[in-house]
């Protein structure tokens, strides 16, 4: 019992993860998501383009899961990198702060 | 859910991160003390899985979209809704820097939202519900409640800062994730803890207790055997 299948778990996750990744930018509704809608619904109009054309504070390099130039592929690149960032980042941060045997 | 920057005025975005702080460090001390070296590879699938499934907007009807937060189906999985508040931590980071989805300076309160209040929401509703309606009832119905409770802190917040009034934020937000906690929170995370509790047992803590009861008994049982 323990950590051969605690691989196959991380396998089995790493795949779908990917798999998600790669269908997102097919499979994914383009429309706003509850906080963006309910924006649109209920605030005016001016105020709401104000709040939007707002930069954010820190400019990211990939804005909305894309990578400027790469259409679709780029979307797919965009959002596997961030899997594997996360994927990479939390498991350095279980190596580092886990229970020490 | 995630707030952009411009939502939030910065006084107020200070006030969120100040609040969430403490839940942050508090989940990294859980990792000191229950995170073992064998559970690092599923806390890392899990948060690898949540990032990507978060990119999977599901349409709801009304012109709208949502997608699955996970605080509460990682809360599950580790049987610590800390658990949920780290994962949803790490993926919001890199989400805020690397896609711009979610501000920076409103980070703290999107951590609040979607790690604590879904988080803590969703797997104390859970454990309330197992014993009575079933494992993967009781998933569906902590994470769907989860989702629809977070929403509602997050249009209060809305309220505060000036950018929704209330009445019509809490019944836009609300309404909007009740469905989306229904499909992409509630049914997602019914059916990855019915699959993990059918393959995997052992690695939902309730079936921790279950075992070592179980494996007492066989110790017992062989002890018996011996005289």
């Amino acid at each position: 019992m323990g950590g051969k299948s605690n691989l196959k778990f991380l396998y089995a996750g790493i795949a779908i993860a990917l798999l998600l990744s790669f269908l997102a930018p097919f499979l994914a509704s383009p429309d706003p998501d509850g906080l963006e809608s309910a924006a649109g619904g209920i605030i005016e109009e001016s105020k709401l383009s104000n709040l939007e054309e707002t930069e954010p504070a820190v400019s990211a390099p990939m804005p909305d899961y894309s990578i400027e130039g790469m259409g679709k592929s780029g979307e797919v690149l965009a959002i596997a990198v961030g899997t594997l960032a996360v994927l990479a980042i939390s498991f350095g941060f279980g190596k580092v702060f886990n229970k020490k045997a | 859910m995630h707030i952009p920057d411009s939502f939030i005025p910065l006084d107020q975005a200070v006030i969120y991160w100040v609040i969430a702080l403490p839940f942050i460090i508090m989940s990294m001390r859980w990792a000191r003390k229950e995170l073992d070296e064998m559970k690092v590879p599923i806390l890392a699938a899990l948060a690898a899985g949540i990032f990507a499934i978060q990119a999977m907007n599901i349409p709801i009807g009304m012109g709208t979209s949502g997608h699955m937060v996970g605080a509460a189906l990682v809360a599950i999985v580790f049987g610590s809704p800390w658990a949920g508040v780290l994962v949803l931590t790490l993926v919001l980071l890199v989400q805020g820097f690397a896609f711009g989805d979610g501000g920076i300076t409103t980070m703290g309160a999107n951590i609040l939202n979607m790690g604590v209040v879904s988080g803590f929401v969703g797997y104390y509703t859970y454990a309330v519900l197992r014993r009575s309606l079933g494992t993967s009832i009781a998933a569906f119905g902590g994470a769907w409640l989860g989702l629809f409770i977070s929403s509602i802190v997050c249009a209060v917040q809305m309220w505060i800062a000036g950018t929704f009034p209330l009445v019509p934020g809490l019944i836009t937000m609300g309404t909007y994730h009740l469905i989306i906690g229904f499909i992409g929170e509630g049914l997602i995370t019914a059916v990855v803890i019915t699959a993990i509790a059918k393959s995997r047992p052992d690695l939902l803590e309730d079936s921790f207790t279950v075992r070592s009861e179980k494996s007492k008994k066989e110790a017992h049982a062989w002890a018996e055997n011996r005289t």
